[in-house]
């Protein structure tokens, strides 16, 4: 019963993104340039891949991708290159630019669709039925988020209120700059990671991605260690943390407290960091 | 003028006027270009045409102009092969201005004035340079270059260390609007931003040719050239003004290109010679060719994707001013 009225609220959520002008059926949505990787994502999940023309370099889920043409850096994109593809709609993440060619690209009376980010799992639901809308599939679009999206969201939801009781102290690393790690302060998608799973961000006093001292670490001692994996180097980086004496004088370290996953997962809030969360929040309360 | 000297320039013309035309026609966007000429384009095909890669390949051959006619000023004021744009601050004066407001300012500026903020601070960035500079070396009439150039790698070193810093406490986007900025790009040029630009680049570059004599009696020695009856402090006033506005105009349209203002003038020299009236036209016109040609490879190589067009210049400039400096070590 109260998985019912979980799985109510969320849906009457979800009335806000269609109420949303940005978010209104696209006039032709055949030719659709993806730029952002959860924005690809979901179309994927939507079944529409078909209908994707081109996609940026960040959209490297599912491989299949990687087959299309590539309009280049989500941040950094050329006017010319996306119309060479001839698309009738963009739909593009919220860091999308420069703001110039999407100012080139709105002038030429392009249909682009900035798709608004909200780095929790409602506001990875909001994306999936805002996009849903835009490219008109309702239909199936329901059965999969009844089905797979919002169970998950909603036992996600549960650990992470169970996690918030324990106050496990975690830290996510992007990538390690020589010794010193590269990690997740406030305001990052690594930290709004941490919230989702209900854990506390031990560098939340940081702002942004920043390099932090080895000493540090061993100060505040963190539980867990996230650490999101990249293609290129897959397994240097977990090996050279694990191995790393520093980390492993901390707790994580001690009872080989480290969650790893792909990069895109964790940071990219398209639906597999939902699942990622799911199976990080898992492994946190188990311990 | 001597005979070879115009027969190359003229050439360069020639080149210029067929890649302008060249490179209009190509991009990854395919348009025939014929059919613009019997006027059989759709709708689309005009406004790429039109709006998005004419003002671009405009754009990319005024800058290339500006970037190797500075360099040959400056070079031949400063009688140093390595002068460039870049020497006396002026470049990174731009950048600190540009660094400035991405990472400080963005959140501050109304968005209908957004596409015209950078390029303001990128002049008002050079623009503060040139005053210092004009303070230090008390309105450019202390003596000796050298002098000059130190100020120059002083305030060069100084932007670097701002730049630096807001590099450092700059988030995850503002860092990459300031990467990407600073390896050049012509994308998202518009009419109404390149066309005053074009108008100020234009008046100063009519402007600094008139130095051309002079520039040669300069090259007698600082003290030599004064007794002919060359106004030093003139002459240091006329180059060092007009290469910071045309340098601060372009690198706030384009961002950072490097090895345009530096490799030119010297392929101009190899080929035809040393004279100014000769060299600063030559480097005006293979300045816009070798910037359009740039500009073209890095909209095309891996289209629809697009690589910086500073990455370009560098890439043929540097295997170049090695070559050049193995040559001179062998004559």
């Amino acid at each position: 019963m109260k998985k019912k009225i979980s799985l109510l609220l969320l849906i009457t959520q979800l009335s806000f993104a269609q109420n949303n002008l940005n978010c209104k059926k696209a006039a032709d949505n055949n030719r659709i340039v993806a730029a952002g990787g959860s924005v690809t994502e979901i179309l994927y999940l939507l079944e529409q891949s078909k209908k994707i023309v081109a996609a940026d370099v960040t959209s490297v889920y599912p491989k299949e991708v990687k087959h299309l043409p590539s309009i280049g850096y989500v941040r950094n994109l050329s006017s010319e290159g996306i119309l060479s593809v001839s698309p009738t709609l963009i739909l593009g993440e919220d860091d999308m630019g420069p703001p110039n060619v999407i100012d080139q690209l709105n002038n030429l009376s392009v249909d682009v669709r900035i798709i608004k980010e909200i780095q929790n799992s409602n506001g990875i639901l909001e994306k999936i039925e805002c996009i849903s809308n835009i490219v008109n599939v309702k239909k199936e679009n329901k059965r999969i988020i009844t089905d797979s999206i919002v169970p998950a969201i909603i036992s996600l939801n549960e650990i992470k209120s169970k996690n918030e009781t324990l106050g496990k102290r975690v830290m996510l690393i992007l990538s390690m700059k020589g010794t010193s790690p590269i990690i997740a302060g406030n305001n990052t998608s690594g930290n709004s990671f941490i919230k989702m799973i209900g854990a506390k961000n031990i560098y939340e006093s940081v702002e942004g991605w920043q390099a932090v001292s080895e000493e540090s670490i061993i100060n505040y001692n963190p539980d867990f260690i996230i650490i999101p994996q990249k293609d290129l180097h897959k397994n240097s980086n977990i090996s050279s943390i694990k191995n790393n004496k520093i980390f492993a004088k901390t707790n994580a370290g001690k009872n080989n407290g480290f969650i790893s996953d792909d990069g895109m997962a964790i940071l990219g809030f398209g639906p597999r960091t939902i699942f990622s969360a799911l199976k990080a929040a898992k492994i946190i309360n188990q311990q | 003028m001597k005979k070879k000297q115009l027969i190359i320039v003229n050439i360069l013309i020639i080149l210029l006027v067929f890649f302008l035309i060249i490179s209009v026609s190509f991009g990854s966007f395919k348009i025939p270009i014929l059919d613009y000429l019997s006027n059989n384009l759709s709708q689309l095909h005009k406004d790429v045409l039109l709006k998005i890669r004419f003002p671009r390949v405009i754009l990319a051959s005024i800058v290339g102009a500006s970037l190797a006619l500075s360099g040959a000023c400056l070079q031949g004021l400063f009688r140093n092969p390595l002068a460039d744009p870049g020497l006396i601050g002026v470049s990174s004066g731009a950048a600190l201005g540009v660094a400035l407001t991405i990472v400080l300012g963005s959140n501050y500026i109304p968005s209908f004035l957004s596409p015209y903020i950078l390029p303001f601070s990128a002049i008002i960035g050079s623009a503060v340079v040139i005053f210092l500079l004009f303070y230090i070396t008390k309105g450019f009439g202390l003596a000796g270059m050298t002098y000059m150039l130190l100020a120059g790698i002083a305030i060069n070193s100084f932007a670097g260390v701002g730049i630096g810093f807001l590099t450092y406490i700059s988030d995850d986007s503002e860092l990459r609007s300031l990467t990407f900025w600073t390896m050049g790009s012509f994308g998202g040029s518009r009419w109404d931003l390149i066309l005053p630009a074009i108008i100020i680049i234009l008046i100063t570059i009519i402007w600094s040719l008139k130095v051309s004599k002079k520039l040669d009696l300069i090259q007698l020695g600082e003290a030599e050239a004064r007794r002919i009856g060359v106004d030093i402090k003139k002459l240091k006033f006329d180059v060092i003004i007009s290469s910071a506005i045309i340098v601060g105009v372009s690198v706030s349209l384009a961002g950072m290109i490097g090895f345009i203002g530096l490799i030119v003038p010297h392929l101009m020299r190899m080929l035809g010679g040393v004279n100014h009236q000769y060299l600063l036209r030559a480097s005006i016109f293979s300045g816009a060719l070798i910037m359009i040609i740039s500009d073209l490879i890095s909209r095309t190589i891996i289209s629809p994707a697009e690589l910086p067009v500073g990455l370009i210049t560098s890439a043929i400039g540097s295997p170049f001013f090695l070559w050049l400096i193995f040559k001179i070590r062998k004559t």
